[in-house]
């Protein structure tokens, strides 16, 4: 389980950032990480990875005007946009289409960054493997085993980012957790 | 941080800083501590008329004879205007725009504040975008610090100080006449 996110205003020396740039900043190294984890246990090549977090802070850049911490945390909204990138690259992978060409183009990584990314691949084994065992649930089970359980939003925020209501996701969530449990019983 | 997300930092910052800067955000949430993050504003600026004598001339004194000034605008025989204000505790930029507008003002002055004190007293001169010609500096607060207590500001639950990241004036494409400073009258 990961850490819970951090408020948007928290940082060092409790000083609030002051300019747009600062405050996406604070956005940005609030939440590539667990952006990175995301498609890192989805996809194997380093250069997907790395490429489809770079498409997820470009599309974050151009929406940030829109963004309100107040209706939502930073890491929800980070995570939708991860999710709408996820969903983009699947369908056009899926059309024969060369998904990343299409998202904004590959950017050009040097050895240590692609020994970096390759080493947090393995690092998401488990998260992938777990992601695996939810293949049998419906995308929205899935995704909120994932978030809530792997990347520690509360329910609330992982309802936000998957564009759902609480009160479904909280049942989807219970749904998934019983599913689950029920494959492992089986299992063992 | 990682070596691959401080590269990814700096690309967006080189290819998405000015769309980033520009953002207009919304205002900040204000539980639990001072209304502490402003937007830019914009001030109208001017073609500055007088031909200098003298030193500085006091031009324009917003609020009325029984209050103290809520802000200053002051031309210097050198062409520049000094626009000294409390930007957080009087929330006076539409006054001081309006003041600007009927001095003729045709150039435009984007302010933008963040917290804390400043680093370095004194005015801050603006730096002049396209087209601009008026030397404007702002001066907010005592010295370039404003500090407001709690309740003073809209919204503003705890003291704090405030100081002036950065001003710009711009040539204001909606002013007419603007012929700059030799010539005008």
């Amino acid at each position: 389980m990961r850490k819970r996110p951090v408020a948007l205003s928290a940082r060092p020396g409790g000083r609030p950032p002051a300019s747009p740039i600062e405050q996406f900043e604070q956005v940005y190294r609030h939440n590539v990480d667990v952006v990175m984890g995301y498609f890192a246990r989805r996809c194997r090549e380093p250069q997907t990875v790395a490429d489809l977090t770079s498409e997820t802070f470009v599309r974050a850049v151009d929406g940030f005007a829109t963004f309100d911490p107040r209706r939502g945390s930073d890491r929800a909204w980070v995570f939708g946009i991860a999710a709408r990138v996820f969903a983009t690259y699947c369908d056009q992978s899926a059309g024969g289409r060369e998904a990343v060409a299409r998202l904004g183009g590959h950017r050009q990584l040097d050895r240590d960054e692609i020994e970096e990314l390759a080493e947090r691949i393995d690092a998401e084994r488990q998260g992938a493997a777990l992601l695996q065992r939810c293949e049998q649930l419906p995308p929205v089970e899935r995704a909120a085993i994932e978030l809530v359980d792997l990347e520690g939003l509360t329910p609330k925020e992982a309802a936000v980012a998957l564009g759902v209501s609480r009160v479904a996701f909280r049942q989807r969530l219970s749904r998934a957790r019983s599913r689950l449990r029920k494959e492992h019983q089986i299992n063992e | 941080m990682s070596k691959f997300t401080d590269h990814l930092w700096s690309d967006l910052v080189r290819e998405h800083g000015p769309t980033l800067a520009q953002a207009e955000r919304p205002a900040p949430a204000r539980a639990g501590g001072a209304r502490l993050l402003r937007r830019p504003r914009v001030l109208a600026g001017s073609t500055l008329g007088l031909a200098g004598i003298g030193a500085a001339l006091l031009l324009a004194l917003g609020g009325t004879a029984a209050t103290t000034p809520a802000f200053a605008i002051t031309r210097s025989n050198d062409g520049s205007v000094l626009v000294h204000l409390n930007y957080i505790k009087d929330q006076n930029l539409p006054q001081v725009q309006q003041k600007l507008a009927s001095m003729g003002i045709h150039e435009t002055v984007g302010i933008e504040m963040g917290t804390g004190a400043a680093s370095v007293s004194g005015p801050v001169t603006c730096a002049q975008g396209p087209g601009a010609t008026t030397k404007v500096k702002v001066l907010v607060g005592a010295n370039g610090t404003e500090t407001i207590a709690a309740g003073q500001s809209g919204g503003n639950t705890a003291e704090g100080s405030f100081h002036l990241i950065r001003c710009t004036v711009a040539n204001n494409t909606n002013g007419s006449g603007n012929s700059g400073v030799a010539g005008n009258s």
